[in-house]
């Protein structure tokens, strides 16, 4: 395996790692759920990866994500914004609107026809429109949370959740628990009250299709189905739309050396 | 550039000792040279950050802006016992409310004094603030016994003046100087509290300075302060350079002089035709010209609305002030803070994205 660059995420709920080929394609990656000890999380990556190249002596690599500035191994930083946009853009071949949604923070970036980023907006003060609050709701349904989109999906009917707030939204779900609705609806109403907040944040921004996806989170289907009916545009996704990030950093690092 | 720039505790000492009076002022605009013919020393009162603000919570709703949470909290922990007297202008509704609830139902020690605002730039709106600062001249006569003439108030109107001006300049040589951001603030900043001749020294002497032009991201700032000051240093590691202000501390007093002999007319000009303010009443057209001409001619790329959450007039306009900006070609952001936390990461996650999407 010939690398060429390195990109880390280090996310609010997982680390990522991606790594290039002269081309800018991706060879490797990996994924594991964050550990506070960043730095030795980091050294562990590389030795993982170094079991299957021969070495990477001189090989950039660029941080990003929420934890971007303890990574000491990285040569550079850039904002998880500029580089999921340029992950995507790579990937997809089109500008457009992108929206992340990660366990902590979702975002909506405008990006241009040469894949620059043109404006963006970010909710990250608040659990609501993030990873964060399937999580919260999950746990709260006991539904796996790998698990809840498909049982989203599967409801005959849907009840209206009318809170963003992941605080209060719990405190709907327990009323209508008391109520005897059904897990299924509620699921449904809990993933359209989620997209509902990230397309408010789209429209600050204004939406210039097409619209795409990225993040964890994307990964699941009823999120997917909800924000195309919601915008009543057809959404497109790279192949890993969590790497996203990642990937963006490894071609900033790519850039570096060309 | 080395520059000792004396604290604001310094200075109090220093007035003290003088035998002069403090003034607690609390934002934005007022005349300094009216406080100073009578011996009183303004010294500002933009928060302060870092205070414990359950003291004032008890008499403030929760979406009051931390500014005046922090007032009230500073001054109901005793910090403002140095103050002789409080001038509250009326630059917003939750500042005119902390002035009825310190008159009507605190009742510090300190006299308390309103001064209100006109919101336009017509004839009559000067003629109202000349007629408010010659009411607030009486009061400030009854209060101390002095009654200076019309030649030392405009001495000191004139002793501002200068001071301004070289305000001014410093923001001209700004790139020039090879001051980074945080520094180029604290020296500005010292304005707030620091007798305009003192200010005007500590001017002079950075005016004489140059070193390595700092070639970074020219970004214009807009908002009300730039609290917690670090914000600033985070700027200058992500090779932001601020190249103007629309701040409400800072750019947005950068009065003219005024014309004409009447110093109660010249003081009111020069608030009323200072650069464009919502809080003032000017319009969102007025902002947008305003802007893109500093744009224009500092060679900005962009700006950021960097804002105290809550504060109500500079908030209201934003989203259209935004859409009009970016309609003539200029990029912006806005991010809100509460001046009482430290600079959340994501504030500077934010910036940073910004800085790299106009170096792009």
């Amino acid at each position: 395996m010939k690398i060429a660059a390195l990109g880390i995420d280090v996310g609010s709920t997982t680390v990522k790692m991606t790594a290039v080929n002269a081309a800018g394609e991706m060879l490797w990656h990996h994924l594991e759920t964050v550990d506070p000890r960043v730095e030795k999380q980091v050294d562990s990556f590389l030795n993982k990866l170094q079991d299957d190249v021969d070495s990477l002596k001189d090989i950039p690599l660029i941080a990003t994500g929420y934890g971007r500035n303890l990574v000491h191994q990285a040569v550079k930083k850039v904002t998880e914004i500029t580089c999921h946009a340029k992950g995507v853009y790579h990937q997809l071949g089109r500008g457009g609107t992108l929206v992340d949604i990660g366990g902590q923070d979702s975002k909506a970036i405008v990006i241009g026809d040469q894949g620059q980023v043109i404006d963006f907006a970010m909710n990250d003060k608040c659990a609501a429109g993030t990873g964060r609050f399937l999580e919260h709701s999950a746990a709260r349904m006991q539904v796996p949370i790998a698990e809840m989109g498909s049982v989203a999906l599967s409801a005959k009917e849907e009840v209206a959740i009318s809170s963003t707030c992941t605080v209060f939204a719990e405190s709907e779900i327990i009323s209508m628990i008391a109520h005897g609705v059904a897990v299924e609806p509620i699921l449904m109403g809990l993933h359209r009250s989620l997209i509902r907040r990230v397309v408010a944040m789209v429209r600050s921004v204004g939406l210039v299709p097409p619209l795409l996806l990225s993040g964890g989170v994307v990964k699941n289907p009823a999120i997917r189905k909800v924000i195309e009916e919601e915008t009543k545009e057809k959404v497109f996704l790279p192949e890993h739309p969590q790497l996203m990030g990642a990937y963006g950093a490894a071609l900033f690092a790519l850039k570096m050396i060309e | 550039m080395q520059m000792t720039i004396p604290s604001r505790k310094e200075v109090i000492k220093d007035i003290k000792k003088r035998k002069g009076l403090v003034a607690a002022v609390l934002p934005i605009h007022y005349s300094r040279a009216l406080l100073r013919t009578f011996d009183i020393y303004p010294i500002e009162l933009w928060g302060p950050p870092k205070v414990d603000v359950s003291l004032g919570g008890t008499h403030l709703q929760t979406y009051v802006c931390s500014i005046v949470h922090n007032a009230l909290s500073f001054l109901k922990m005793g910090a403002l016992n140095v103050a002789d007297l409080l001038l509250i202008p009326h630059t917003c509704d939750s500042l005119q409310g902390l002035a009825s609830i310190l008159i009507d139902l605190i009742k510090p020690e300190q006299a308390i004094f309103p001064l209100y605002l006109p919101r336009g730039q017509r004839e009559d709106d000067l003629t109202f603030l000349a007629d408010e600062l010659h009411s607030l001249y009486a009061q400030l006569s009854d209060f101390t016994g002095k009654h200076p003439s019309d030649e030392d108030l405009l001495a000191a109107i004139k002793r501002e003046e200068m001071s301004d001006l070289l305000m001014a300049k410093l923001y001209k040589k700004k790139q020039l100087m090879g001051i980074n951001n945080i520094d180029f603030y604290r020296l500005i900043r010292s304005r707030e509290y620091l007798p305009a001749e003192q200010f005007s020294d500590l001017a002079d002497e950075a005016l004489q300075t140059s070193g390595e032009p700092i070639q970074g991201i020219p970004i214009i700032l807009s908002g009300i302060v730039p609290e917690p000051m670090e914000v600033l240093s985070t700027i200058d590691e992500m090779n932001g350079e601020v190249v103007a202000d629309d701040l409400a501390c800072c750019g947005r007093r950068l009065y003219e002089p005024g014309t004409g002999t009447d110093p109660f007319r010249r003081m009111a000009e020069r608030i009323i035709y200072a650069p464009p303010d919502p809080t003032r009443g000017n319009s969102i057209e007025e902002r947008v010209k305003y802007l893109t001409g500093m744009a224009q001619n500092t060679g900005a790329k962009g700006i950021i609305f960097y804002d105290v959450k809550f504060c109500e007039p500079e908030l209201f306009d934003l989203p259209e002030l935004r859409n009009a900006l970016k309609e003539v070609g200029l990029a912006s952001i806005n991010v809100e803070v509460n001046i009482n936390n430290p600079l959340p990461h994501q504030v500077a996650t934010r910036i940073g994205a910004f800085l790299e999407m106009l170096d792009s």
